[in-house]
């Protein structure tokens, strides 16, 4: 049984591609996918970053087939570009390369945003909507399992994912340098474009309170207010919505400072000096430098964010190198725990080759004996216990060896020693059975 | 009493050490236990107290290594129950050193003959009780007075992104501040009084005029108009905070300096 991956991802496929492969109910899909021959369990993960399929699969020749044709028909909504294949946009994985990139993405070492904290549980979704259509079995459970313990370990063993990498995360951290709880807050957001929207994304995901969104056109704002649970104003409110809020974050299109200290000052008066945390993210800048030497204002603008944004986003690269070696380690411990999985097969066949001995020369020997039952039964315990303490050693070592190479050759070692690849040979019998009754009649 | 006393100096130390690790290292694990080390330790100490009347002869704990331990009991008490409402990564460090420096000055210096204050009444408990709660909980609006201006700087300075170490936030620090205030001046207060009626339980006088009195009549006033102004609403955080760190040194040169030279 090999692991295999297929997959199309953010440096694979363009986004416009990616979104036609994007599948939100991906358990009928599995579900179909396992039936088909060949494929012995499945996961399926879709994000808008990723699509990929794992299987476990006895031949992947067949199964990479049958996967693309999945890709392209069952997947894909509508015909690729002319000129463009499938394959071009897809890659595939075989083995311990298929078991490292499923533990690098769970870890989100693979990311578009290295460390980024929303891919790991994308993964366990994927993971259990394959457990409930029962389209992953024990192999790749063990796989995911192991995938989740590596991002763990990839999360407390490294600063990975300790530094946010967006200036939006950023402000947020260091208001929460500055407030206790952001539950209890309100934000002033002036402006209504994307930065304004990436902010509350992220004001969101830590629960600020209450959210006013004023811009020039308070109709632009609107749909952003709806969305996020806030209200829209217009800018000639600003006065009075400053009094109420305690983190201020200004992007607007304009020329001159629209929050001068005055304007502060004027709103700390009303506030009862309760710190101000304000972020200017526009180009030129929306507040008068001089508000940061208000004690109770804290003024950043994007320079200052952009830089510790970039710097923690040059350490997450750095902290992925270590990130590396804790997959590598827990891919070994994976291959370790197939080989032994690929060991039973061998043991089973040995055991029953050993077995089918005993029993054909206890039958061969039971007549001419004339052993009555209590013989019988003291002469089936002793051939028994026999067979079961050679073959414990062997047994053994074949079924405790996590080394893949090693392990691996043991295993072609005992099938080829004793013969469990091969038919019955009628000859080799023969001997056998010569030799045994040779030496039964010595013995005798 | 003796053994509590080691028990308590020793898990203090273990904290202090423990803390800064778990500071230093980013290990949440480390600090978890450096939290509860210290509170052992505060246990240990409690033990160490109510076992002390049964030394012979039993110090007092009008001698000042005993009355700072009693502070610094208070302290460590006082800090573990605002735990449970404020996140204060930073503060264990300096409260179990603190505390380990004191249990371990009233480990040596009970190996000397102590004074039996319990022959003059429980006002000089009352007063050394009162007054080392008071002392402590100013000592923790001092320290978060500390942290809020460090952190505030670095704030200014736009330096606290780029710090590894984690910080309370300003708004948990001006909080600790105002309720260690809003604690500690009635108690301060209730231990002047106190103070006094011991002092004219023994001279028949409210007033002797020695340093130490001055100093803490002074200091006493400096709170009165601290709180004054905190609460009256003239003082921002960061004045509060400056406020709350200057009141503090001045009441430590008035207990503890002056009961060193005297």
């Amino acid at each position: 049984m090999k692991v295999m991956l297929l997959g199309m991802n953010h440096k694979s496929a363009p986004v416009e591609v990616r979104e036609r492969f994007a599948v939100a109910q991906t358990g009928p899909l599995l579900r179909k996918l396992v039936d088909r021959p060949g494929i012995e369990e499945a996961v399926l993960l879709s994000t808008c970053n990723r699509v990929e399929i794992v299987v476990i699969t006895k031949n992947p020749d067949a199964a990479r087939h049958l996967l693309l044709e999945f890709f392209a028909r069952d997947l894909a909504e509508g015909e690729l570009p002319t000129g463009i294949s499938l394959e071009d946009l897809t890659y595939i994985r075989h083995g311990r390369d298929a078991v490292e990139h499923v533990f690098r993405v769970a870890s989100a070492i693979d990311s578009m945003v290295v460390g980024e904290p929303q891919i790991l549980g994308q993964v366990k979704d994927a993971y259990r909507d394959a457990v409930e259509v029962r389209a992953c079995g024990a192999v790749l459970s063990r796989l995911y399992q192991r995938a989740f313990a590596t991002a763990k370990r990839v999360k407390n063993e490294t600063e990975i994912a300790k530094r946010p990498v967006s200036v939006a995360r950023v402000a947020v951290d260091l208001a929460k340098q500055i407030f206790e709880n952001l539950d209890d807050k309100s934000a002033l957001l002036l402006g209504a474009g994307d930065m304004i929207e990436a902010a509350l994304v992220a004001l969101d995901d830590h629960g600020l309170g209450t959210r006013r969104i004023a811009n020039r056109t308070p109709a632009h704002a609107e749909p952003l207010a709806q969305r996020f649970g806030g209200t829209a104003h217009g800018l000639d409110e600003i006065d009075e919505l400053l009094g109420h809020s305690d983190v201020v974050l200004t992007c607007v299109a304009a020329e001159d400072p629209i929050l001068t200290r005055a304007h502060v000052e004027a709103s700390l008066a009303k506030r009862g000096a309760r710190p101000l945390f304000l972020i200017d993210i526009g180009v030129p800048r929306n507040i008068d430098p001089a508000v940061h030497e208000i004690d109770e204002a804290y003024l950043y603008d994007l320079d200052d964010l952009q830089e510790v944004a970039a710097e923690n986003e040059e350490e997450r690269r750095r902290e992925s190198e270590r990130a590396e070696r804790i997959i590598f380690e827990e891919r070994e411990h994976f291959d370790g725990w197939m080989v032994t999985l690929q060991a039973v097969p061998t043991i089973r066949d040995l055991r029953q080759r050993v077995e089918e001995i005993r029993q054909a020369e206890l039958e061969r020997y039971a007549g001419r004996l004339g052993l009555d039952d209590d013989q019988s039964e003291a002469i089936e315990k002793l051939t028994r216990g026999i067979v079961n303490k050679i073959m414990h050693a062997p047994i053994s070592r074949l079924r405790d060896e996590t080394n893949r190479e090693v392990g691996l050759a043991r295993l072609d070692e005992a099938r080829s020693l004793f013969g469990l690849d091969e038919d019955a040979d009628d000859a080799e019998l023969s001997d056998l059975d010569d030799a045994s009754r040779n030496e039964a009649e010595s013995d005798s | 009493m003796v053994v509590f006393e080691h028990i308590a100096a020793a898990l203090y130390l273990a904290a202090g050490v423990g803390a800064t690790l778990g500071l230093t290292l980013s290990a949440p694990g480390v600090l978890t236990g450096a939290r509860w080390c210290m509170a052992l330790g505060a246990v240990a100490q409690t033990a160490a107290f109510a076992t002390l009347h049964r030394l012979d002869p039993a110090p007092a704990l009008t001698d000042l290594a005993q009355a700072l331990a009693v502070m610094a009991w208070l302290g460590v008490i006082f800090t573990l129950s605002l735990f449970s409402r404020y996140r204060l990564p930073g503060f264990v460090p300096p409260v179990a050193f603190i505390a380990f420096l004191a249990a371990f000055g009233a480990i040596l210096s009970t190996s000397g003959p102590g004074v039996d204050a319990s022959s003059t009444g429980s006002i000089p408990h009352a007063h050394v009780l009162l007054a080392s709660a008071g002392f402590a909980a100013l000592g923790v609006a001092g320290l978060a007075g500390i942290f809020f201006l460090v952190e505030h700087r670095a704030l200014k300075l736009r330096r606290s992104l780029r710090r590894r170490v984690p910080m309370p936030s300003l708004e948990a620090l001006d909080r600790v501040n105002r309720v260690a205030l809003v604690l500690g001046f009635p108690l301060l207060t209730l231990g002047v009084l106190t103070g006094s009626l011991w002092l004219d339980s023994r001279t028949g006088s409210l007033w002797s005029g020695s340093l130490h009195e001055a100093w803490t009549v002074v200091a006493w006033t400096i709170y009165l108009g601290l709180v004054a102004m905190r609460f009256a609403g003239h003082q921002g955080a960061r004045q509060a905070a400056a406020s709350a760190v200057a009141g503090f040194a001045f009441l430590v040169v008035a207990v503890v300096g002056v009961g060193l030279v005297s």
